[in-house]
């Protein structure tokens, strides 16, 4: 029922188009980039459980490079997303979700 | 505003009625559309169309988001009460205390998916290749493992190797399983070892390979989730199993179905889901999730937050000894007199005392163990406290197994976060 629950809001923010839809993330500069850059082979779930610091991020997308099929991407794009996942999925886990 | 009602309910109803359209409509690169495309979201069109009604920022909609979260409430169809951590792929875990059964339910069994469950799970025509460095490879229905071999039914525990990873601080990298990445279902089926008796493994064998039919999620064309193996000897065990039904009944789909393995007491990733194949190898195999740090641990102990090199990791095979109180639930309320129960288990042994404590490990009080129903169950166990006032109290359990080792209270940390085997704490308010 959680999924209920939450979805009308961010299907609704989605449609309006009243705010960038940034779905399970935490807010911040970088969260829309990090959603886009994630989702197409597989849910934000599994990024917002993590702890990691910055440089256990950047092995992490390395790996998605170098493993698992992701193209890799502009400096631009991924330094926004590092800092982004450093700040809000760090070890202190600020946004870990409620079960 | 589009705020409710009509619109959410519509793509609500369009996945529930029609889940394989839906998520083909939202899932599927439009034509010229790379799948890794940045931006890419045109599928969406389609599903306002069949909405009948238009998402007029659809473009900046990454793929995937709304079919994910909507696949939510569809994914964990047959399943009851387990918390879901990740939707795409699967990944749910079952809460301590709807895991109380002595079998755990079908719907109460864990999902631990690395990739993408196959369209067509048809039991008919299903088939598993025996080959490598056997005498007599041979390719084999469901219908002929019935007839050749012997059937039999076994509870068997599977845990994930990440069970309890949550706990790990500095924080591991992964599902962030807590308790409840563990069952112990009955799993019908033929022997592994009877089967690789008549494909007959020849001499220079090592390690078993196992392939399956789930897709990686990248959808790359021929690219393999996860393929790993065991040793020989491990294999050639009397309750490692090919199994192709469940508690009496077929395979739930996220579980495996229609064929898959059941390796009791390694880290569940031995027990390859939607299995097609097993080859046998003049070494250690080395397809994905065997290599690198996966499913190893450092050969020696290392302090929290330490940075290991690559080749000091070491294959995780049998888990370590662990139990589970399933009743009181954790925080829950009770009288003076509680019976506490749970289970017990160990790799490769047999638990052989559970000791619980009230009074945060001063002293301990045995509790009541059964033996395990066959090698490979975990053993249940129960004890009645009476508790001596009212109060905030937590009731710990400690198992020690045959081989006298005993549960830690302290995680042994490892940098991806398994083999967390440290006691379980259940929180009690005493009236």
């Amino acid at each position: 029922m959680r999924a209920a629950l939450l979805l009308p809001a961010c299907l609704a923010a989605a449609v309006a188009g009243a705010e960038e839809d940034i779905g399970l993330m935490a807010p911040g500069a970088g969260a829309w980039e990090t959603l886009a850059a994630c989702t197409p082979c597989h849910s934000e779930r599994i990024v917002i459980q993590q702890g990691l610091r910055r440089g256990q991020w950047e092995e992490v997308l390395d790996e998605m490079v170098e493993e698992h099929e992701m193209e890799p991407m502009e400096e631009s794009p991924r330094e926004v997303i590092l800092d982004y996942l450093a700040e809000h999925y760090g070890p202190e886990r600020p946004n870990f979700p409620r079960r | 505003m589009p705020r409710d009602s009509h619109e959410t309910k519509g793509l609500y109803a369009w996945f529930a009625e029609h889940p394989d359209e839906a998520r083909r409509q939202f899932f599927e690169p439009a034509p010229g559309l790379s799948r890794r495309g940045f931006f890419a979201g045109a599928g969406l069109a389609a599903a306002g169309g069949l909405l009948g009604m238009t998402i007029p920022f659809y473009a900046n909609m990454p793929r995937g988001l709304v079919p994910a979260a909507f696949a939510s409430e569809d994914v964990l169809v047959g399943k009851d009460g387990l918390t879901l951590l990740n939707d795409r792929p699967i990944n749910a875990e079952t809460p301590a205390h709807l895991l109380d059964d002595a079998i755990t339910p079908t719907s109460r069994h864990f999902i631990r998916n690395n990739g993408l469950p196959p369209e067509d799970a048809d039991a008919d025509g299903w088939t598993l290749a025996v080959d490598g460095l056997v005498d007599n490879p041979a390719t084999l229905t469901i219908a002929d493992l019935r007839a050749q071999f012997e059937v039999v039914t076994m509870a068997l525990t599977i845990e994930c190797g990440g069970n309890g990873r949550a706990f790990f601080d500095p924080p591991a990298r992964g599902n962030q399983w807590t308790v409840g990445a563990v069952g112990c279902s009955e799993w019908t089926g033929v022997r592994l070892a009877d089967v690789l008796k008549k494909a007959g493994v020849k001499p220079g064998a090592v390690y078993t390979a196992h392939y399956g039919a789930d897709t990686h999620l990248s959808g790359k064309e021929g690219k393999l989730p996860i393929s790993r193996g065991v040793p020989i000897a491990k294999a050639m065990t009397g309750n490692a199993l090919i199994a192709f039904a469940m508690n009496g009944g077929p395979l739930h789909r996220q579980n495996g179905a229609p064929l898959r393995l059941a390796v009791p007491g390694w880290p569940g990733s031995c027990s390859q889901k939607w299995l097609t194949r097993i080859r046998i190898r003049d070494r250690v195999h080395d397809g994905p999730k065997m290599t690198g740090k996966s499913y190893r641990v450092p050969g020696y102990p290392v302090a929290p937050g330490d940075k290991v090199p690559k080749e000091d990791f070491e294959i995780i095979e049998r888990m370590p000894v662990k139990s589970l109180v399933t009743s009181p639930q954790n925080g829950g309320a009770a009288g003076r007199r509680v019976e506490v129960r749970g289970h017990a288990w160990s790799g490769d042994r047999t638990v052989s005392a559970v000791d619980l404590s009230i009074d945060f490990g001063r002293s301990w009080m045995a509790a009541e163990l059964d033996g395990p129903v066959n090698p490979g169950a975990w053993q249940n166990w129960r004890r009645t406290i009476a508790f001596p006032e009212a109060g905030y109290y937590e009731v710990w359990a400690r198992a020690t197994d045959s081989a006298g080792e005993m549960q830690p209270f302290a995680i042994d940390w490892n940098p991806k976060g398994y083999l967390n085997n440290t006691m379980h704490r259940v929180a009690l308010r005493v009236a």
